[in-house]
């Protein structure tokens, strides 16, 4: 491929993603004002509410670290998203591999984790003590789920992951072939976005948003910019495993709201899950699920 | 001649048309996304959940709660504020960023409303922080909070609410009316003088006798030592 080609590639991609993420964000507050019969915000919210945070005349930072941090926690889905391919562009994904954007996908929580230290809030430190935490449970059945994947397709390149699915048709499709892995993927998948019962980071009315409780204007903004991110690489991660990605946009991006939208419209009827207790679900039900699946699929 | 005064005179733009573009887009998104801190003082707090969900749903018009000032744009104090109360409440509104908007909600922060004679309450809010709007009523129904506060967005939007930058321009004013309540020892943490400076919003009022009285009392601020909690000192018996 042309290096200007792969350049534009690179750029258009995170640039989608921003977008699709935006609509996403839309849609996840959307169906949680119509889950408790509001109207819910206008179509252009999360676009207003970015430009705002990042128009705000203070700015408080609390050091290098903490300006670290917050470009850690955005740079590294900027990472992934050039390596989730897309319908008519595949960045560097084949070069890339599952295994890079796994690593790709945890630099956020670590980078936040930094950020969040250096603001010295008690708070902040409870809420990225209880997302690393959170991290450790969803991310063994998110790695058994992957590694299931890649072993029943024998490889970790996505792009052909993709093109066996694609070309068998619906038959082949990974939620068909493996239905157990599916499921622990989709439990794996909801815990990994954060949102109720496993908001135990988030927490606002405990621990006043954990993370985010020292962030103001652009430093705020810029995460409001990481969960547009999360929102899609996760839903779009989850659709090229087992949905069989997109052959065009219009079935790619039904898809991908599809799928984000059975756990946001979960999370918006449960309170939350104590730490403990979400670790322990997290390794009983999907890791017992996903090692079932992965006995079947070897 | 009366229809000549009502020809509106319309202020000459001046600058980069592009930056002026960009300063529209700007303030027309700070009006149109607005964070809450409540700050639920008093009994007015009880018309807010109304307000925010099903039956009037705020969040139609991009208003929604925050829970750390930091991360607010309005500061919402929904009734009396007891001596006690202001600290806590001029702390939050100076660890807010600025543009900031204080909205009053209750006839108690206007003027003392039934707790006039009280010795234990402020009486008038907008002697102690600048107030964007007052939303009057005792209580206020949850339809005139959400039409104040759309009356709040319409003056972001047209660039007149911007009595955060009151505070920086007359801190003396506001900062004498914290220390007769106060005493005369009154510090925060944050230094207004110098974010002043910063925000080049020195004002004639910034500087007078009472900063002149905080100077002398000023002890510098440091960080709170951190400690598990069992090295807390046991209360000796
Ligand atoms: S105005 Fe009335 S409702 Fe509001 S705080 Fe005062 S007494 Fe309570």
């Amino acid at each position: 491929m042309a290096p200007i080609e792969l350049l534009i590639e690179l750029t258009l991609m995170p640039l989608i993603a921003f977008i699709v993420g935006m609509m996403m964000v839309l849609m996840m507050r959307r169906i949680a004002a119509r889950i408790q019969r509001r109207i819910g915000p206008p179509f252009f919210q999360p676009l207003y509410d970015i430009i705002k945070l990042h128009g705000k005349r203070t700015q408080v930072s609390h050091g290098l670290i903490h300006d670290i941090g917050i470009v850690m926690a955005m740079g590294g889905y900027i990472a992934a998203e050039t390596l989730l391919p897309v319908p008519g562009m595949n960045g560097i994904a084949e070069k890339g591999g599952l295994i890079t954007l796994l690593y790709l996908m945890m630099i956020p929580s670590l980078g936040l984790a930094l950020g969040v230290g250096q603001c010295a809030n008690p708070n902040g430190s409870i809420g990225i003590a209880r997302a690393l935490t959170a991290m450790l449970a969803y991310d063994i059945p998110l790695v058994i789920v992957i590694f299931g994947v890649a072993y029943a397709a024998g490889t970790t390149n996505l792009v052909e992951i993709i093109a066996t699915q694609q070309a068998g048709g619906f038959a082949t499709w990974g939620v068909v072939e493996m239905p157990l892995l599916a499921i622990a993927g989709l439990i794996a998948m909801h815990a990994s976005l954060g949102k109720q019962p496993f908001e135990i980071y988030i927490a606002p009315a405990e621990i006043a948003t954990g993370p985010m409780v020292e962030m103001s204007g652009k430093y705020l903004g810029g995460l409001f910019v990481m969960q547009c991110f999360q929102l899609y690489t996760t839903s779009v991660l989850y659709v090229s495993l087992f949905l069989g990605g997109g052959t065009t946009w219009f079935d790619f991006l039904i898809k991908s709201f599809l799928v984000l939208a059975i756990p946001v419209s979960i999370a918006y009827l449960f309170p939350r899950y104590r730490t403990e207790d979400l670790l322990r679900l997290m390794w009983k039900w999907p890791v017992m699920l996903g090692l079932i699946g992965l006995a079947f699929v070897m | 001649m009366s229809r000549l005064q009502k020809i509106p005179v319309v202020e000459e733009k001046k600058g980069n048309p592009l930056a002026r573009v960009f300063d529209d887009l700007v303030r027309f998104c700070r009006s149109r996304s607005l964070f809450i801190l409540h700050y639920c003082t008093g009994c007015g707090a009880i018309e807010l959940p109304p307000a925010m969900t099903s039956r009037f749903d705020m969040e139609r018009l991009g208003i929604q709660p925050m829970v750390s000032p930091r991360q607010a744009d309005i500061l919402l104090i929904t009734g009396y504020v007891s001596i006690k109360t202001l600290k806590r409440v001029i702390l939050t509104y100076e660890q807010m960023g600025s543009p900031k908007y204080v909205v009053g909600i209750c006839s108690c922060t206007v003027n003392g409303g039934m707790y006039w004679q009280s010795y234990a309450t402020a009486k008038k809010l907008d002697e102690y922080m600048p107030v964007d709007l007052y939303i009057a009523g005792c209580m206020p129904r949850p339809e005139a909070v959400i039409s104040g506060l759309q009356k709040l967005m319409d003056r972001i939007n047209s660039g007149e609410a911007d009595s955060w930058q009151d505070y920086y321009r007359n801190y003396d004013y506001y900062l004498g009316n914290q220390q007769k309540l106060f005493g005369e020892d009154w510090q925060t943490p944050t230094d207004i003088i110098t974010e002043a400076k910063h925000y080049e919003l020195m004002g004639e009022g910034t500087l007078g006798q009472h900063t002149r009285l905080l100077e002398q009392h000023q002890k510098p601020l440091e960080a709170l030592e951190m400690r598990l909690g069992h090295n807390i000192k046991e209360p000796v018996e």
